[in-house]
């Protein structure tokens, strides 16, 4: 099947009444989630999780990926207009963003943040399409000393790049896979760490860990202090920006759409690393560098498209690996698991209709964002004037009914509130919760893969370097690894994080 | 080092590590032919120890934040109240049924861990438990907890 006829597959199942409604649902709470400080996509995403049971497949998986490049969209607004990030992408947004709203010049930098993410996100889409084909051929070959070395790469890169202690981010990502490894084993058919619970037999559940880590604790954390919103009360004027505003951002637009793709690809890259590098890059090759941190457009535009390109580059490890490149993925590979699916290299051909629906859904749905975006901010801002007071009850009450709803049962809310009170302290202490999660997911199938890679090779482990993708990807790790051994590394990874927090 | 809130926290991680390789040990290690069920949980286990004495080691020979310094200026009193809340609403939410416990805890937090006007309490409650309860069993179909209402709602 080429791409013309997948893409027209593809649209035919997209274009289902049913699925252009769960469309329109993801972008609409991916945007809403992006909008409200407090609440971002993995928690909106986990919230879900169990609605994705009541329909098809291919409307979960919409409406999911939906929500992720929704909330890259709304984040902007809420960093432009009230200097709070909506989401973690949009951190970097706030420092150009508010500026120029604070100068009389929010309409542009509103509009220029929607477009430009528009413009990314089509490119990383038609990339996706184009790519993602060619890379399940390559991967069919992958075998599991391949897939174990890759899981490998991933968590130790995203502890590289997480804040704080390279130390503390492995750490959390050991933990996260003892606490994956819960429950009956694979191949002896074990019970381990189980404790005697019924409950424990099938694993721990993500919607419970994550809801825990990222929903209560986040909102345990924001209690801690006032939050104090200051919503630009000037109106927000035209959303066009001025030819001189087009000229001054369409190269950084471009370049923050091809870093931001490549950099989503990459396991444990992200729309959050997309941003920063984009905001780094514009900055370096400017030619009056001291615009930035005053309202340079360019400081809103480049991030911004680098956000949503990461956003769509993402998917490619996930749909063509089967490896969720980060936590978001992470996520998106649970609801794939919990409909009995295995994205990877065999998915493109085994269910064409679900991997190209997905991608044609992708298209409309980015359409759908820029017409929710550009007219309905002032509906936004209304939003945002919510007292968190209030937001944060129902907050807590939709973590509640979404992890009953998940598993039926009561258990998962106390597991729930375990991991609420762990992820609160983990914050306190300046443990990172996302390398955790990634774990936790890829833990079973890292296991399994080293299992099976020592039974096949009679014990031997220089299977993991005779095989040459294998062998790359643990020599990258254990550069990552030994980074913080080496002065102008350990400089370099600790300025990134510093910028970062 | 003893108020060293990362020479805690390295402990705390310590602790996991070490029983983590017990249950791997417990769980039987295998042969490298034939790996056990618990040849991943012992090496993780070894792997959690030596990254927590990373930690550890730094807090043992210089000063870091004290483990006060980290609730200073806080309001850790609100955290604490929540933290009960949502612990009882897991014990109770079976017995007592998703609606009364729900009311409960949201009026709870409204009204007194950061409150708001109570007429908007009790509206906002009101409105966010029973419009849950529809969605969920008319519309998702699933079953919420009738707990101490179940004569009541069937």
């Amino acid at each position: 099947m080429d791409v013309i006829d997948g893409l027209g597959q593809g649209f035919a199942v997209a274009l289902q009444p049913i699925n252009l409604l769960y469309c329109f649902i993801g972008v609409f709470i991916g945007t809403l989630v992006g909008v409200l400080p407090g609440i971002g996509p993995v928690s909106a995403m986990s919230l879900l999780l169990p609605v994705t049971l009541s329909g098809t497949p291919e409307s979960g998986i919409i409406m999911m990926a939906g929500i992720y490049y929704g909330s890259m969209y709304g984040g902007s607004t809420t960093s432009i207009l009230v200097n709070i990030p909506g989401e973690a992408a949009s951190v970097v947004t706030c420092i150009d963003g508010h500026e120029m709203a604070k100068q009389g010049r929010a309409g542009p930098a509103l509009g220029i943040a929607a477009l430009g993410s528009f413009a990314a996100g089509t490119f990383a889409i038609v990339a996706l399409m184009l790519v993602a084909p060619a890379l399940a051929r390559v991967a069919i070959a992958f075998g599991p000393p391949e897939y174990f070395s890759l899981m490998v790469l991933g968590l130790t890169i995203l502890s590289f790049l997480s804040q704080g202690s390279m130390a503390k981010s492995l750490l959390m990502a050991t933990f996260g896979i003892v606490l994956g490894l819960v429950g009956i084993d694979q191949i002896t058919a074990q019970a381990r760490m189980t404790f005697d619970r019924l409950e424990l037999l099938d694993g721990i559940g993500l919607v419970p860990i994550v809801m825990g880590l990222f929903g209560v604790a986040e909102i345990l954390f924001n209690l801690e202090q006032e939050l104090r919103r200051d919503v630009m009360q000037a109106r927000i004027g035209s959303l066009w920006p001025s030819l001189a505003d087009w000229t001054a951002s369409k190269w950084a637009v471009l370049r923050g759409t091809v870093l931001g793709f490549f950099l989503g690809i990459l396991p444990g890259g992200g729309a959050v690393i997309a941003s920063f590098a984009s905001y780094a890059l514009e900055k370096k090759i400017s030619a009056t560098p001291e615009r930035f941190g005053k309202g340079a457009i360019e400081g809103v535009a480049g991030p911004e498209a680098a956000n949503n390109a990461a956003a769509g580059g993402a998917f490619i490890p996930l749909m063509t690996l089967g490896i969720p490149p980060n936590v978001v993925m992470a996520l998106l590979l649970g609801a794939f698991i919990i409909h009995g699916l295995q994205p990877g290299p065999l998915m493109m051909t085994q269910r064409p209709d679900l991997f190209w629906g997905i991608v044609a859904s992708m298209y409309i749905g980015n359409a759908m964002l820029l017409v929710l975006n550009m007219p309905m901010i002032g509906m936004w801002v209304q939003v945002l004037k919510l007292p968190y007071r209030i937001l944060f009850p129902l907050i807590l009450m939709f973590c509640i009914v979404g992890v009953f709803a998940s598993g039926n049962a009561a258990f998962d809310v106390f597991v729930m509130v375990v991991f609420g009170v762990l992820g609160y302290l983990m914050r306190k202490f300046g443990y990172e919760p996302a390398p955790l999660v990634l774990a936790f997911v890829l833990g079973p199938m890292l296991e399994n893969n080293l299992r099976k890679s020592l039974i096949l090779s009679q014990g031997d482990f220089t299977v993991f370097l005779e095989r040459p993708i294998s062998a790359v990807c643990l020599l990258l790790a254990a550069v990552a690894l030994l980074a913080p051994l080496f002065p102008a590394l350990a400089r370099r990874r600790s300025r990134f994080a510093t910028e970062q927090t | 080092m003893i108020r060293n809130s990362e020479f805690w926290g390295g402990l705390f991680w310590l602790a996991i590590g070490a029983f983590v390789i017990w249950v791997g040990r417990d769980l039987g290690l295998g042969r490298l032919q034939e790996p056990g069920p618990g040849f991943a949980f012992y090496w993780i286990g070894i792997a959690m120890c030596g990254l927590a004495l990373a930690v550890l080691a730094p807090a043992l020979v210089s000063r870091g934040p004290s483990l006060a310094s980290l609730w200073t200026g806080t309001r850790w009193g609100k955290v604490l109240v929540v933290i009960a809340l949502l612990l009882a609403y897991s014990v109770l939410f079976e017995a007592i049924g998703f609606i009364a416990c729900t009311l409960a805890l949201l009026l709870v937090l409204m009204w007194f861990v950061d409150p708001v006007d109570w007429w908007l309490a009790i509206i906002v409650a009101v409105l966010a438990t029973f419009g849950v309860w529809a969605a969920l069993t008319k519309w998702l179909k699933i079953q919420l907890p009738a707990g101490v209402l179940a004569g009541i709602l069937g």
